[in-house]
């Protein structure tokens, strides 16, 4: 009787040590499974107070900053070089003029702004306007003082711009309204609302691909020509500075 | 020098017209158009010199106001010139609120002149491009410069109106003294 208690105590399976080892054991291999997710959750935890704070934060956006700006300076220069070589109007003039909008008429027919630097300045005819968001128009006529601009909006306006998307020239003529109508001279251009319109890579009367205006509808085609209404980014009613560029030519 | 200004008023507030007009307060308009300036002055002047002086001076103002504007290939001249033959062939008008509506009307009408004769220009010289593009935004443009003429007149012209007279009576009492 005594021998059977004995031999029923002594089975490994009483061992609580065995049990413990097993377990561990177990543990190991679900985290050996999970490829250590729960150390990770865990070290997630414990290493919260000590992540990269607000001030890396801006560390790293100020030389992703940086980064952008050589980037944009290099794809400027490597521009210039590609141009000189095609021939093609150089866009980054940095002889700018800064001129201040001294008068505007931009309802009724005559849709102009003149502005306070003149022919003393070095403001030329023809030279390109450009306001915050893109182009305004182009100097028409100068005196000592001023220089009045013709804006894209006048009846009498027309010029050449480039559809991105669809890669083709078109028309802009103003329309004595707020909205320059596009004209393209072909009746299968897919052209949608939406479109970005920029001066023309190959002008040779604007520095190239300044922002002009987007797409805000399209009619139906007529007589081989498609016509569309552009909003224009640089809005000439409220513009009070502006940038002339000098011609070159 | 004062004595000088008060005889030339009409001249001086005449050198002042292109300057209003270039000025373009975007407060005073209505759609981003602008009362016709020229008018306010043209009509009590022709009224008080007569049909020849407001062809005249109409032509002048004209040549002015298109020299300021880039639109080569318009005029504002033959509107100008018509309203100057026109206003001065108006008589003055004896009950004074009747009158003071006349101004507005008159000027309304000389104003819806001048812009038709404008957009005509405009229409004829895109004739073969882009009629109907500009047709809308052109009448809009009329309409809401006729509304603004029309509603500024009564207040400026009677009151050029009565500073002319004003001065001119002064001048002719002056000589015959």
């Amino acid at each position: 009787m005594l021998d059977i208690r004995r031999i029923s105590t002594n089975r490994w399976w009483h061992k609580k040590k065995i049990w413990l080892f097993f377990g561990l054991f177990l543990f190991l291999v679900f985290v050996r499974i999970s490829k250590g997710s729960l150390y990770k959750d865990f070290y997630y935890f414990i290493s919260r107070p000590f992540w990269p704070g607000q001030f890396q934060k801006e560390v790293i956006l100020n030389s992703i900053e940086r980064e952008t700006l050589i980037k944009v300076d290099l794809l400027k220069k490597d521009n210039i070089r590609l141009r000189e070589i095609l021939a093609l109007q150089d866009s980054y003039n940095n002889d700018n003029i800064s001129a201040a909008v001294i008068s505007r008429k931009t309802g009724s027919w005559w849709r102009q702004i003149i502005l306070n630097k003149g022919s003393r300045d070095g403001v030329e005819i023809g030279s390109t306007v450009v306001g915050p968001g893109g182009l305004l128009g182009r100097v028409k006529n100068t005196s000592l003082f001023t220089s009045s601009v013709r804006l894209l909006t006048s009846p009498e306006s027309k010029l050449g711009v480039w559809i991105d998307r669809i890669q083709i020239n078109g028309l802009l003529v103003g329309s004595g309204d707020d909205y320059p109508s596009l004209i393209i001279y072909s009746k299968d251009a897919d052209i949608k609302v939406g479109d970005f319109v920029s001066s023309s890579p190959a002008s040779t009367l604007l520095p190239p691909n300044i922002p002009i205006g987007i797409v805000k509808s399209v009619e139906e085609p007529f007589q081989a020509k498609k016509r569309a209404k552009v909003i224009l980014l640089a809005k000439p009613h409220v513009i009070d500075w502006v940038q002339i560029f000098k011609r070159k030519i | 020098m004062n004595k000088f200004l008060k005889k030339r008023l009409s001249i001086v507030i005449f050198i002042f017209i292109p300057v209003i007009f270039l000025w373009h307060p975007n407060w005073l308009g209505f759609l981003g158009i602008q009362p016709y300036w020229p008018l306010f002055w043209l009509l009590p002047w022709s009224m008080i010199n007569g049909s020849i002086n407001g062809i005249i001076l109409g032509l002048f103002l004209g040549l002015i106001l298109d020299a300021l504007t880039l639109d080569s290939n318009f005029t504002q001249i033959p509107g100008l010139i018509l309203c100057g033959g026109w206003f001065g062939r108006i008589k003055m008008h004896s009950d004074l609120l009747v009158g003071h509506f006349r101004y507005g009307l008159i000027c309304a009408f000389g104003s819806f002149l001048c812009g038709t004769l404008y957009f005509l220009q405009i229409l004829i010289n895109n004739y073969s491009d882009n009629n109907f593009l500009i047709f809308i935004p052109s009448v809009q443009n009329i309409l809401a410069e006729v509304f603004l003429t029309g509603l500024f007149a009564p207040l400026i012209c009677s009151q050029l109106l009565r500073l002319f007279k004003f001065f001119i009576g002064k001048k002719h009492d002056n000589k015959f003294l």
